[in-house]
């Protein structure tokens, strides 16, 4: 059986490392978002977007 | 000390990085102070984050090892609250960073943080060489006496470069957003400029 300690100490590890890897790709996520209003916001603001076709 | 000998394959290599983080954090600080370099300063930054995942991870698995090891959970010998201490600066420096509302102001002041911290790495590890601590003397570099069986030691050695891996990625991974999170803010304060001009 495997030292309860030792599972501890390992799930303790897995836990901060998947928390950490799962708080990068949110505020990645956030800020692709972002850039993608920014990007809306610019396009409409364009005067050749405004044009008719 | 059995099973739970192989909670030091995952201690002593986040010990390792936390303090090599925390030297890039000093680096970066001096640099930013010194060439005024967003970079640089994105680079301390990252590396006091990341940094603190490692520190945190020192300080869970310590005692998880010092229970069975030792009998109790903590002592406050020099080793260990320096650690404690290297934990709190890495806790004050994202802080300061979040706090301060001024960009500018906060890096310069996270900046001098860094430096006068960097105080706390090189007395953390010799402090298990200057004094008699609770915590174990040094295995790797600490004399005559001292020394790893040579299967432990690739190991563990394996270990520590696994876990220098993980930091370079993470750490790459931080600074990627960093610059992300610069260009967009550039991008922002450029439609703003152009609204106005409109």
């Amino acid at each position: 059986m495997v030292n309860k300690y030792l599972l501890l100490a390992f799930s303790a590890l897995w836990v901060i490392f998947f928390l950490y890897a799962w708080s990068i790709s949110r505020r990645q996520a956030h800020l692709e978002k972002e850039l993608e209003e920014l990007k809306n916001k610019a396009g409409r603001g364009r005067p050749s977007d405004s044009r008719p076709s | 000390m059995g099973e739970v000998q192989r909670i030091f394959y995952i201690h002593a290599p986040s010990g390792w990085v936390a303090g090599t983080a925390y030297c890039i954090v000093f680096l970066g600080s001096v640099v930013y102070l010194w060439k005024r370099s967003p970079l640089a300063d994105d680079l301390a930054h990252a590396a006091g984050e990341v940094g603190f995942i490692f520190c945190s991870c020192l300080l869970v698995t310590g005692p998880l090892w010092a229970k069975p090891v030792w009998g109790i959970w903590w002592t406050w010998d020099a080793r260990l609250t320096l650690s404690f201490v290297l934990w709190l600066l890495f806790v004050s420096y994202l802080m300061l960073r979040s706090y301060v509302s001024s960009p500018g102001l906060a890096a310069t002041l996270a900046a001098v943080v860094g430096i006068i911290g960097f105080v706390d790495v090189p007395i953390d590890y010799m402090a298990i060489r200057w004094w008699r601590t609770q915590h174990p003397q040094p295995v790797i570099a600490g004399g005559e006496g001292s020394g790893l069986d040579p299967r432990i030691f690739l190991t563990f050695m394996v270990c520590v470069g696994a876990f220098h891996c993980l930091f370079s990625y993470l750490l790459i991974q931080r600074l990627r957003l960093a610059r992300a999170r610069r260009e967009l803010s550039a991008i922002r304060r450029a439609l703003a400029i152009r609204s106005s001009e409109d």
